[in-house]
């Protein structure tokens, strides 16, 4: 019996680890980076998470890109014009190359424009009358011919859009995955879904191109792209993506070696502030992620109307002491905030002040000041007749970072606001976006990161149309203000524009339709002979193509 | 004992159809919705779902579905990954899955029954003391603690494996998750093996044996294993299923790409992926059932008794 | 022809019957009782066990923190201090703001007493093991035995059933029974409900296929005994072994899963906690906390460890023949 069994087990190991080779992929000399999570789609259309963006951008330049101060220069556009009204752009190519041979032509980009729009994803909505109100994009997105999308290539090195408005920050967007060109003769050769799930049936114009992947995989190994139009600006041969999942692993692995860069959670930012030699390789950057409590004010909801109540939600909001939720329980370096727009976000194009730089500006209803907490509460429950509040808390338990967040608001709002209870309801990703969507929560723990780096991004969310994360506040000034940045009559007068936004968001906070909580910041450990990684805050965050290795 | 082999395969597959409707039905009805929202408009989402056919008759969708499947293969996901054929991406994860799955199988059940055979023969000696105290820890740790103890000393404090799961290096980067899932196995299998050997070895059929002149080896092999084996099959054969398919928290430490990561992050992901939870679900329950059709006749094999009844019931 | 009269006949118990004083004036449970508490082990076992609940009943309740109270202090400048990540620290013992207090297993990363938290949880989760495993034992040693004992059709659909229900993810269960339940401990009992009395029914029915067939059993049959009086009156107690070991290794997974869940985000909801909670939040700064997470593994381990010498004592006093060897 045992002898068969060591045979059987002999066999077994023998068979098993004999595909195995000898090749160490991470060898010495390679540059080694985490992803936080993992990439769910290499598609530039079907993309939804920053992972999945940030390894798009890699491997694809699209018309601009960010230079390492966030400002976008050209990347396949050599350069581009603007029409007098701002409502056509004309953008003139460079010859750059797919790693394939192809040359990369305007009809790329007027297939994938029209491709990302018909396929009505997601981040189709970008395309869209809210943001880059391309002419006609909605309709497609709704279902009209594709070919009536304002977009045309007059010949292969001319891309020209036509726009349904001036959009001052258009060129900006143009950094942004979704308007990244493909290859349409590539493209067609593959079976259907099978675009970019492996490095066969992925085409590459950028600085690297996929080496080894399959989705859902942990590791994914790019290599440098020779016939990328920049290569000689391109210092690595190759590098390689682990996902990490806990914050505790990074740090070690970093500590070991075995990653060079590595994104890490509070408790290890501490840790690593003690240990002198670890923490010159610490440093933070703004993320412009704002982190947010929604107030579900549907009188239909299961507390019936609680918090169609301003000031009950104006007494929720100032019981939260903000400073201490980021120094006792974030400690990444996030930064309180009491504006509707996160801080570190969104500069005047003129002043180059960020639009919230001011963030006393709403003091009056959006601060940590108990006794006036407990005044709006006390009028709440006159206006209400009630003594209690019982609500739920939800918030998707991703993040170890979320946990300790929703602890420490039900610990100060209970403690702040009597006879107000907050329960804690966490549930997986999935399942909290379709109950912040389908209305089913009384309070939601929110955090939004900014596809670009305009005020508006955030703006949107509480239109009466807006995003899906339903308020159910609606409020007709605050509606036209927007529509008006958008498209409207303010979308040509850039100051006054900026003025209005700070009009909408005066409406927005005296109305507490959301207490803003924390902008995140990414604390990073980077390996002294790593230097050349760009971080920004909005659409593409981490930028490997310049990245050198000493 | 043909006949009741071909009987127990056509059960199974019955159940096998059973298991699918419910799970299709059940799958339907999970909170979440299959794409991620956060950004949709709901007339957008409508228009997913009608494309996506979620507007049929559930009915018709079973249908549907089931005439995919029995064409060979699991359609396209909903959310994850591009909407992609799942058949590949869940057939590398699966062989992933498997290779650290079998080794733990068959590393815990050969330690396993190695130890709870040796404490059984020492019976209330110092051997069966260690042996139990090693079995017993076995069950006080959870593997996923272990792993992480194994990580920090062996490929931290001292670099011997490889940190992550590097699947061009195989060998030595599957051995610490190996270890570590099998030590489970290990104390099930061991604790279970001792205590039916003692008590078969005190059975009266045993004490014949002895008293026939029978001794060592022999006795242990044609009288006892065989007859301490029976409840031992029933510890493994569930063991060997949650092996292959629940290493979830391992999986995700280690950065394996298995179909315990898969799964959650099909469920707990962007958007519920519909298609990748119900082939995932369907995968575990053919290997369940498979495991359970292949228990019942090696129960036929190993005890004559059973087959006995069977046939006659 | 003689007619039996009604004094022929006398009521059995009121004779004086000789009984062997020896031996049958012990019961049957006093005797595993005896032997029980001879085996050191499971003494050991029971003491472990028992210290662990009564730290779990009384720490709790004693403690001067509750188990969800961020404690913090507010220093001279009117700034709130919270007594986060302490290390283990006695009155006095420590160099902090806190030195006035005691927090013998440390403080977690909210601020929060860990002694009154590891309390807690090991509170919570003998709850949550306790009421899912009697009910399991219940429904799988019931349904295993009559689906053994029966054997043919009615076992065969019954298996069927069996595989269909353990088919079926238990993240699948526990995301559609969240549809219906709140979310907590309540959730989780009830998808270890579901999940877990599947093996304790296989082990019912592999130990009654085994006896069934045995002489007793057959004699019970002759005499006339219905199906349930032999399931339950001849098979039953000889199951009995088993079954236990199989609630002993029971235990355990029913902490594990529960823990699970609560990593997927289904389970436990914070602020209550679980040893399977603490476990989760110690284990990602297990390498820059370690204690955090050592007390949660401790009470885990020693109340597996009891469990299972408790298991292994039980079964030999069940089975007293085995003592003799």
């Amino acid at each position: 019996m045992r002898k068969i069994f060591m045979t059987v087990l002999l066999m077994l190991t023998l068979a098993l680890t004999g595909c195995g080779g000898s090749d160490s992929a991470g060898g010495s000399g390679k540059l080694s980076v985490m992803l936080g999570s993992n990439v769910v789609s290499l598609d530039s259309a079907q993309a939804t998470d920053l992972a999945s963006f940030e390894v798009i951008a890699d491997c694809i330049d699209g018309l601009m890109q960010l230079d390492s101060n966030g400002k976008a220069i050209p990347a396949i556009a050599e350069s581009y014009d603007v029409s007098a009204d701002g409502k056509t752009y004309t953008f003139h190519l460079r010859d750059a190359k797919w790693a394939n041979g192809d040359p990369v032509t305007a009809e790329d980009f007027v297939f994938a424009w029209r491709r990302h729009c018909q396929m009505s994803q997601e981040y189709s909505y970008i395309m869209g009358d809210t943001v880059a109100c391309v002419k006609n994009a909605d309709a497609v997105i709704k279902g009209a011919d594709p070919t009536t999308l304002g977009v045309s290539a007059p010949d292969a090195k001319t891309f020209v859009v036509e726009l349904d408005a001036p959009v001052s920050f258009f060129p900006s967007l143009m950094v942004f995955p979704t308007f990244y060109p493909v290859n349409e003769k590539f493209y067609s050769s593959l079976a259907e879904g099978t675009y970019g799930t492996s490095p066969e049936t992925f085409l590459a114009n950028g600085a690297f191109t996929l080496a080894s992947y399959i989705p859902g995989t942990a590791n994914i190994q790019l290599k440098k792209n020779d016939t990328y139009w920049n290569a000689a600006a391109v210092s690595l041969d190759g590098f390689q993506y682990q996902v990490v999942s806990s914050s505790d692993n990074a740090l070690t692995s970093f500590k070991n070696g075995t990653l060079n860069v590595v994104s890490i959670g509070g408790n290890q930012v501490e840790h690593v502030k003690q240990d002198a030699e670890l923490a010159k390789s610490l440093k933070t950057f703004s993320s412009g992620n704002l982190n947010y409590l929604s107030f579900n004010q549907d009188p239909k909801n299961h507390h019936a109307g609680a918090l169609a109540n301003a000031n009950l939600r104006l007494a929720i909001s100032n019981a939260i002491d903000r400073e201490s939720l980021v120094e006792n329980f974030v400690m990444t370096g996030a930064k309180a905030t009491y504006t509707a727009v996160p801080v570190d976000f969104a500069p005047n194009a003129k002043t180059g002040k960020y639009f919230a730089e001011d963030q006393k500006q709403f003091a009056d209803v959006v601060s940590f000041n108990v006794s006036k907490a407990q005044d709006f509460l006390s009028k709440a429950k006159a206006e209400l007749g009630k003594d209690s509040f019982d609500l739920n808390l939800i918030y998707s338990n991703d993040g170890d970072a979320n946990t300790k967040i929703v602890q420490a608001i039900k610990s100060q709002v209970e403690e702040n606001l009597p006879g107000v209870k907050v329960n804690l309801q966490p549930m997986p990703k999935a399942e909290y976006l379709s109950n912040v969507t389908s209305n089913s929560y009384d309070l939601a723990l929110v955090g939004w990161a900014p596809d670009y780096n305009d005020p508006m991004t955030f703006l949107t969310l509480w239109t009466t149309s807006g995003c899906e994360i339903a308020e159910h506040w609606s409020n007709a000034d605050y509606d036209k203000i927007i529509s008006d940045c958008s498209t409207g009559s303010l979308a040509e007068d850039y100051d006054a524009r900026w003025v209005a936004m700070y009009d909408a968001e005066k409406i927005l906070l005296d109305n507490a339709v959301i207490a803003p909580l924390y902008t995140d910041a990414n604390a990073v450990l980077i390996s002294p002979n790593v230097e050349g990684i760009d971080f920004h805050v909005a659409g593409i965050t981490r930028v490997l193509k310049n990245a050198k290795l000493k | 004992m043909k006949r009741y082999i071909t009987k127990r395969i056509l059960m199974s597959v019955l159940t096998l159809l059973a298991i699918i409707f419910v799970l299709f039905v059940l799958i339907r009805i999970m909170p979440g919705d299959p794409f991620p929202v956060e950004r949709m408009s709901a007339e957008m989402i409508l228009q997913k779902r009608e494309e996506l056919g979620l507007n049929k008759p559930i009915l018709v969708q079973f249908v549907d579905y089931m005439s995919l499947l029995l064409s060979g293969s699991f359609g396209n996901g909903t959310s994850l990954y591009n909407g992609a054929p799942i058949k590949p991406i869940l057939t590398a994860c699966l062989i992933n899955s498997f290779k650290i799955g079998v080794l733990s199988i068959l590393f815990g059940t050969f330690v396993g029954l190695t130890i709870g055979i040796v404490a059984a023969l020492n019976r209330g000696k110092f051997l069966d003391g260690v042996c139990t105290l090693v079995s017993i820890l076995g069950v006080c740790i959870p593997s996923y603690v272990f792993m992480i103890f194994l990580q920090y000393f062996f490929s931290y404090k001292i670099p011997f494996f490889p940190y992550f799961f590097d699947p061009s290096n195989f060998l030595s980067s599957s051995i610490m998750p190996m270890l570590s899932l099998s030590l489970f196995a290990i104390s099930t299998v061991a604790r279970f093996t001792r205590n039916e050997m003692v008590e078969v070895m005190n059975s009266d059929y045993v004490k014949l044996a002895e008293a026939k002149g029978l001794y060592g080896f022999e006795l242990i092999r044609r009288h006892v294993l065989r007859n301490a084996l029976i409840p031992i099959v029933t510890v493994i054969a569930p063991l060997v299923v949650s092996l292959l398919t629940g290493a979830m928290v391992i999986e995700k430490i280690y950065g394996i790409n298995g179909v315990g990561k898969l799964m959650v992050d099909a469920i707990a992901g962007q958007g519920v992926d519909y298609n990748y939870v119900l082939a995932l679900s369907i995968v575990f329950s053919a290997l369940y059932i498979g495991a359970m059709l292949v228990l019942d006749i090696l129960y036929g094999i190993i005890d004559p008794r059973v087959r006995l009844t069977t046939k006659e019931g | 022809m003689y007619t039996p009269q009604k004094d022929d006949f006398e009521f059995i118990t009121g004779r004086d019957i000789s009984v062997d004083e020896n031996f049958a004036s012990q019961g049957y449970w006093k005797g595993v009782a005896v032997h029980f508490l001879r085996n050191r082990f499971a003494v050991t076992g029971l003491i472990l066990v028992g210290v662990i609940i009564v730290f779990a009943v009384f720490a709790p309740i004693v403690s001067s923190y509750s188990y969800e109270q961020i404690i913090s202090v507010t220093d001279s400048s009117g700034k709130e201090l919270i007594a986060k990540s302490l290390s283990p620290q006695i009155e006095g013992s420590a160099q902090n703001l806190f030195s006035d207090r005691t927090f013998l297993f440390g403080t977690d990363d909210m601020g929060r007493d860990l002694w009154t938290r590891t309390w807690q949880g090991a509170r919570v989760s003998l709850i949550i093991a306790f009421v899912a495993i009697f009910i399991d034992m219940l429904i799988g040693t019931s349904y295993g035995l009559i689906s053994g004992f029966f054997g043919g059709s009615v076992d065969n659909v019954l298996q069927r059933l069996i595989e269909i229900i353990g088919s079926i993810p238990t993240l699948v269960i526990i995301s559609i029974l969240a549809i219906f339940m709140e979310k907590g401990i309540g959730l989780v009992i009830a998808s270890l409900l579901i999940t877990e009395w599947i093996g304790m029914s296989k082990i019912a029915r592999a130990e009654c296929l085994k006896i069934k067939e045995r002489e007793y059993v057959l004699a019970s049959r002759t005499l006339g005994a219905g199906s349930f009086h032999i399931i339950f009156k001849q098979i039953l107690p000889n199951t009995i072994g088993p079954i236990i070991t199989q609630v002993m290794f029971s235990i355990p997974v029913a902490i594990f899963t529960e823990a699970f869940l609560s990593f997927v985000g289904v389970g436990i909801v914070l602020p209550q906690c679980s040893i399977g909670s603490l476990i989760e939040a110690g284990f990602n700064n297990i390498t820059i906390l370690p204690y955090q997470i050592l007390p949660p593994i401790c009470v885990l381990a020693i109340l597996m460890l009891g469990f299972n010498l408790i298991g292994d004592g039980f079964r030999e006093a069940l089975a007293p023949k085995l003592e003799n060897m």
